[in-house]
């Protein structure tokens, strides 16, 4: 099966990012938290290619630096879920019994709960800052893991080659490290994959309401949230928008590009 | 489910570093012992967290919220002045979701492959991927300030006063006070809000239904009811859309719960006075009391959500039966 050509513009898009993000410092015309007042709110030029903002800093900088910011804060945040999840949904399917009741009890009650909602509340409980985000996106998420994996399990275990290890007298961890893990693995790093760009875009959704790094960071949501009181100034809200709307639906492409072609059994999800 | 829902929210409440007393009062008033300690008397906060957590059960079996420490209201109260103003956006928003994603994922597996095919893949594709923070903003800068079609932000004009509340939708409300214009003033101030909500779920539903209708073109019935020489529209709705649709409902239901999250991003952009707003106050004051009625009111709606799902089921589907 080969890749279509849209995944392949947009495995483009994922890597021109990650380097703009990698090369920002030098790429970026300006210093992203020089203030020039004179030459606040002006509109795209020459000078400013997409403008600047109320305190008069270039926003193409702050952009670029942004992506210093959401890229590895959205890997982490499902590095970290995927992670949890796995092992709690993976001890749930492989042990079973008491276990598997109690957290598939707890992840169904964190299903029902509101993800924005829960993050709200963590991240106002731990203070705000971009860690706390990222735990707070971590929390609200491994439940999902965590029911995808257990199903997994469930499957894998009940497979020939593994009743045959079984038989032939290989302990639980081994059948756990060396038979189940490599047979789920590929499905939870598609699963991740698509979940990427859902991570940035929660990640800008709590800096945008407040709950992420301070205003004067460069970040994506946060620059959103500094256009509200200037709506006639349409560049300083739009640009990091098209950032964050890029950035997602190249993830997303790639993910189900990912999904079809290592694991068609993941289609209908 | 709903015990859990208290047990997690209380749970998150004590396990905090940060303390309630500060963020209410404030540093200078948690200086004074004094002041600290006659507001943990009065908030309940010198008892134990297992009698905390017992009182507040007790209470709630008894139909009493609290009070929230930050609007001072029974928190009851503040519920049901907002919930109404939420539920009317979301079920608005749903709608719209519906109503455009299906008929779209259904044109699109039909025509597969043409023009509206492409178009709808690429709606969906944007839909799940678009901030709706960004989106609203944007909507606000063409609608309001560029062409002006819109009124700013907010649930009414100020020029005109709410009707009587009595179910708390102001579309319904205002049409059983028999004041039309106030109906219409409200139904332009839902439309841009709702809109910008039902991206998402329009992306996901027409997606899957595009999917779904897909699978049943390639089943054998249909290609008996194409045999028997029914028309193509009659295998197309009869056959294969409603057979489509049994996925398609499930989501709609899990995705309930995906809105609700939405609706506190998007009632902070168009100042909606709802749920999500005061979530989102009284989260970030740590007003526990008023975060606990929330978490259970939103707990409650995704329940009955999804109640209404496996309603739904029997009706597009005769042979599963509710109660199985």
């Amino acid at each position: 099966m080969k890749a279509s050509p849209l995944a392949v513009a947009a495995l483009a898009v994922v890597s021109l990012w990650l380097a703009l993000a990698a090369a920002a410092p030098l790429l970026a015309p300006y210093e992203p938290l020089r203030q020039d007042i004179v030459g606040r709110l002006a509109g795209p030029s020459a000078a400013h290619w997409l403008g600047t903002d109320a305190l008069g800093r270039d926003i193409l900088s702050r952009i670029l630096h942004g992506a210093r910011i959401s890229i590895p804060v959205g890997l982490a945040a499902v590095v970290l879920a995927a992670l949890l999840g796995a092992l709690v949904g993976g001890l749930a399917g492989f042990v079973g019994r008491r276990f598997d009741d109690l957290a598939m009890r707890v992840t169904d009650l964190m299903l029902a709960f509101p993800t924005v909602i829960l993050a709200l509340v963590i991240t106002a409980a731990l203070g705000v800052g971009i860690r706390n985000a990222v735990i707070a996106i971590m929390i609200a998420w491994w439940p999902t893991y965590a029911r995808f994996v257990r199903g997994l399990v469930l499957a894998v275990r009940e497979r020939e080659y593994v009743q045959v290890a079984y038989a032939l007298g290989a302990s639980d961890g081994r059948i756990l490290c060396r038979y189940v893990a490599p047979n789920v693995a590929s499905s939870i790093v598609v699963l991740a994959t698509l979940d990427v760009g859902h991570a940035i875009l929660t990640f800008a959704s709590l800096s945008f309401l407040g709950l992420g790094p301070p205003p004067e960071v460069p970040e994506w949501g946060s620059m959103i949230a500094a256009g509200r009181n200037y709506l006639d100034e349409w560049w300083i809200a739009t640009f990091p928008g098209l950032a964050i709307l890029s950035l997602t639906i190249a993830f997303n492409v790639v993910g189900d590009s990912l999904r079809d072609l290592l694991d068609p059994r993941l289609r209908k999800l | 489910m709903l015990v859990g829902i208290t047990l997690l929210t209380f749970l998150l409440s004590h396990a905090v570093p940060a303390d309630p007393v500060t963020a209410s009062l404030g540093e200078q008033a948690a200086a004074d012992p004094a002041v600290v300690a006659a507001f943990r008397r009065e908030w309940g906060l010198d008892r134990s967290p297992p009698e905390q957590y017992a009182i507040y059960l007790w209470n709630l079996v008894r139909g009493n919220f609290g009070v929230s420490i930050s609007t001072r209201q029974p928190v009851w109260l503040d519920l049901r002045q907002r919930f109404p103003a939420t539920i009317e956006l979301a079920v608005v928003a749903m709608t719209l979701s519906i109503l455009l994603g299906i008929p779209l994922g259904v044109l699109s597996a039909v025509k597969r492959d043409s023009v509206i095919d492409q178009l709808t893949r690429v709606v969906s594709l944007v839909g799940v991927s678009v901030p709706i923070f960004w989106l609203g903003l944007v909507a606000l800068v063409i609608f309001y300030a560029g062409l002006g079609w819109v009124p700013p932000p907010g649930r009414l004009s100020a020029t005109l006063t709410a009707p009587p509340m009595v179910t708390g939708f102001l579309l319904v409300d205002s049409l059983l006070a028999g004041r039309p214009a106030v109906a219409l003033d409200a139904l332009r101030h839902l439309t841009l809000p709702a809109a910008v909500l039902s991206t998402y779920n329009l992306g996901i539903l027409a997606r899957l239904m595009r999917g779904s209708t897909l699978d049943i073109l390639g089943e054998d019935y249909v290609r008996t009811a194409r045999a028997k020489g029914l028309a193509e529209k009659e295998v197309t709705l009869r056959h294969a859309a409603r057979n489509a649709l049994i996925p398609v409902v499930t989501v709609i239901g899990l995705s309930f719960g995906r809105l609700l999250s939405g609706t506190v991003i998007i009632e902070s952009v168009f100042a909606w006075p709802g749920l999500g707003l005061y979530a989102f106050r009284t989260a970030t004051s740590l007003d526990f009391p008023a975060i606990m009625g929330v978490g259970i009111v939103v707990a409650t709606v995704y329940v009955v959500a999804n109640l209404l799902v496996d309603i739904a089921y029997a009706l597009i589907d005769p042979r599963i039966q509710v109660g199985q």
